[in-house]
């Protein structure tokens, strides 16, 4: 098990490596072009924008943040004892990062399972057409985390674990990138119309 | 904590500028303890972490004056 020290001061060695920060960055850029065009068309029907965002359920955002955000802390929590070779600690540690990060797509499902239901789909109206594309694009980045994770969680089971520093450290990296972009996500979608 | 009063600031704050400035104000100090802290970026090179800082403030300064 390789963790020997990376010098993160380094510019071409942010915390988790460039790469991975370079993808970070775009994926906010992306969302947040997105989150402004929202706005910006939310002006052409705030009426609209303000009814349909009170048909979301805003504790089920909330919730959502606080599972993310524990999941956030499991994940560094885990990093952290990856470095100073816990292997125990950092496999308990994922594993709370991955309930966060399943108990996160189930509320996410009962809440889609009630707006399909209720009849509030991608193409009722501006706000939801918005509100399915933003969310959902966000659950296929959740997801694609929680594979990441899951091989990450194998490898370092194994009975030699050849997992490096930087590996974890770059899929904790994208796994706090599901987070960032659901900080973003939840008070503009759900919060301020 | 930061969860909740945002969740409740968006019920009782009566001008929605305001509410919005309060809003985002929120999630932008939990993107920071996020960035800073969870993902360490406090021991980066002041790019990155200057890159985020920009990046955040300049997106929420984008949203709040376009409501």
């Amino acid at each position: 098990m390789d963790t020997s020290t990376i010098n993160t001061k380094n510019i071409a060695y942010p915390p988790g490596g460039i790469l991975i920060w370079i993808i970070i960055f775009l994926e906010l850029f992306t969302f947040g072009m997105a989150l402004i065009a929202m706005v910006f068309y939310s002006k052409d029907e705030p009426e609209i924008f303000h009814q349909s965002k009170l048909l979301l359920n805003t504790t089920f955002g909330a919730v959502n943040t606080v599972f993310l955000l524990s999941s956030g802390f499991f994940m560094a929590k885990s990093v952290e004892s990856f470095r100073d070779h816990n292997i125990k600690k950092t496999v308990l540690f994922l594993r709370w990062t991955l309930l966060g990060g399943f108990l996160f797509l189930v509320l996410k499902s009962v809440e889609y399972y009630f707006k399909i239901e209720s009849g509030y789909t991608i193409s009722y109206n501006t706000f939801f057409s918005f509100y399915w594309m933003l969310t959902l694009f966000h659950v296929v980045h959740v997801i694609v985390g929680i594979v990441i994770l899951l091989s990450v969680y194998f490898g370092i089971k194994k009975q030699i674990v050849t997992t490096s520093i930087e590996d974890f450290e770059a899929s904790a990296a994208f796994w706090h990138m599901c987070d960032l972009i659901w900080l973003l996500l939840f008070p503009v979608i759900y919060l301020i119309f | 904590m930061l969860t909740t009063t945002t969740a409740l600031v968006s019920n009782f704050t009566l001008n929605k500028t305001q509410a919005a400035i309060l809003i985002l104000g929120l999630s932008i100090f939990k993107f920071f303890g996020v960035s800073f802290y969870f993902m360490e970026l406090r021991t980066a090179h002041i790019f990155w972490k200057t890159s985020v800082v920009i990046f955040v403030v300049l997106l929420a300064t984008i949203l709040i004056l376009m409501r």
